[in-house]
């Protein structure tokens, strides 16, 4: 019964609804509005009288009159109901796309700029800005090119180990190239070289490869003497004036300093950071 | 049928206002997400330092260029530019000594080139505006005859912060067989 009055009252506000985009496009529509609340009204207290004749007595007269007074400010708030409601609700899922759409499009905007920030060359190069990691670098590096360019006649394995252990890629070959000579000539002089790195800074670090600038000095000790016998001895760039006249003296254990500078490139591998690369700037 | 219609008219109106609801919150997680990730990547202490780092080695590797590149026919601009590189003591040095080394630039009639192999920066302590790089400099020394000769130099420079640009205060060799070995 009271199903019946409820489903009335949903069509009411249904009508009322579909009645809304005329009334809101065109104000004609407000007048109309009531005039099909008062409709759906009448539709009701008939359905209201109606109902005592199927059931019985004075309850059932009573429910309706209970009803009927509470109808005046329901179907006073049913008409301002159906009002509001319909202009909420349309709208309201309108809103929200638009909303989903304005904060996506913001979040993607937004990220793009995080990213864009992010992959300034200057950003993407942690040199310094990571203190502990570039620290680290230049420490293995440092005791990388000790290691490779250090030369013992007495013990040429030691050099075959470092090269194994602290090289990979095309580095191994370029080690090799640029040790060749120098090998030779301090097997044929007995001679010990050992290269001290003296200064260096890491030029660029992205994420595991790195590049860092290295200077070193190399001294040689020939324990037979021979004219020139650290004659271009070093690797690259030998400049020292000193180097034919100790040569001469090498066989009393003088050492003779070569300045060298290189530039290494390391990639980080199982912890630790391996030679990938060595730049001597062509000489 | 009343029922069947209810439940029709149940069915149809909220799924869609939920799902536009779900929608909406999720694209608002990811935008306040991306917010503050925006705002965290704009506010990132290291890409200043970062930036800074990049300006002290790009002026570092131009002043230490320049200070070993002279042109006997452009004397005075090329010292001009020395001057205008460095700052502090080394400045005061280069403007003392300008008279006597243009002097003998003069003389010699040489041209020297400069070309900045790698450089990197040591240190760099960007509030009290100092920074140390390493710059690997090959030098073109072109003589009054002619005669082209190479020389490697392994330069040590020291920049200040100063006018809003890194200057060169101080420049040097790497020492060569120095303290290290006996």
């Amino acid at each position: 019964m009271s199903t019946t009055r409820h489903h009335i009252n949903r069509q009411r506000r249904r009508q009322a609804r579909e009645s809304l985009p005329a009334a809101s496009a065109a104000s004609a529509g407000r007048a109309e509005r009531p005039g099909r609340a008062e409709r759906a009204e009448r539709a009701e207290r008939a359905e209201r009288t109606a109902v005592p004749t199927g059931t019985r007595g004075a309850t059932a007269v009573l429910k309706p009159q209970e009803v009927a007074t509470a109808g005046p400010p329901a179907d006073g708030a049913a008409p301002k109901a159906a009002g509001a409601r319909p202009r909420r609700r349309p709208p309201a899922l309108v809103l929200l796309c638009a909303l989903t759409v304005l904060l996506g499009g913001f979040a993607g905007w937004a990220h793009a700029k995080a990213e864009g920030l992010r992959s300034e060359p200057a950003r993407s190069n942690t040199a310094l800005t990571d203190l502990a990691r570039t620290s680290e670098i230049k420490g293995q590096v440092a005791k990388a090119v000790d290691r490779l360019f250090s030369y013992d006649h007495a013990d040429p394995g030691a050099l075959d180990g470092a090269a194994k252990d602290l090289l990979t890629g095309k580095a191994v070959g370029q080690h090799r190239e640029l040790l060749a000579d120098v090998r030779a000539r301090a097997d044929e002089q007995k001679a010990v070289i050992t290269t001290t790195v003296t200064e260096s800074a890491v030029e660029q670090i992205d994420g595991d490869r790195a590049r860092v600038l290295v200077y070193a000095d190399q001294s040689s000790v020939a324990t037979t003497g021979k004219k020139a016998a650290t004659d271009q001895k070093d690797k690259d760039n030998d400049k020292d004036n000193d180097k034919d006249k100790a040569g001469t003296r090498a066989a009393q254990d003088e050492g003779v300093y070569a300045a060298a500078m290189l530039a290494v490139d390391v990639v980080h591998r199982d912890g630790r950071w391996l030679v990938s690369a060595l730049d001597t700037f062509g000489r | 049928m009343e029922r069947a219609v209810r439940l029709l008219d149940a069915g149809r109106s909220r799924p869609l206002p939920a799902l536009a609801l779900a929608l909406t919150l999720v694209a608002g997680g990811f935008a306040a997400w991306a917010g503050q990730d925006w705002y965290r990547a704009a506010h990132d202490e290291r890409a200043g330092y970062a930036a800074q780092r990049d300006a002290a080695l790009s002026a570092g590797e131009q002043a230490v260029q320049n200070l070993n590149t002279l042109d006997h026919r452009e004397l005075d601009r090329g010292l001009d530019l020395w001057e205008s590189s460095t700052t502090g003591e080394l400045h005061e040095q280069l403007a003392d000594g300008r008279e006597e080394f243009a002097a003998q630039v003069k003389e010699a009639k040489t041209v020297s080139t400069a070309r900045v192999l790698s450089g990197a920066v040591t240190e760099l302590d960007d509030r009290a505006g100092r920074a140390r790089v390493l710059v690997a400099l090959r030098v073109t020394v072109e003589a009054a005859d002619g005669a082209k000769s190479d020389k490697d130099s392994r330069m040590l420079g020291e920049l200040t912060w100063t006018d809003g640009r890194w200057k060169l205060s101080a420049l040097g060799q790497a020492p060569v067989g120095g303290t290290s070995t006996g």
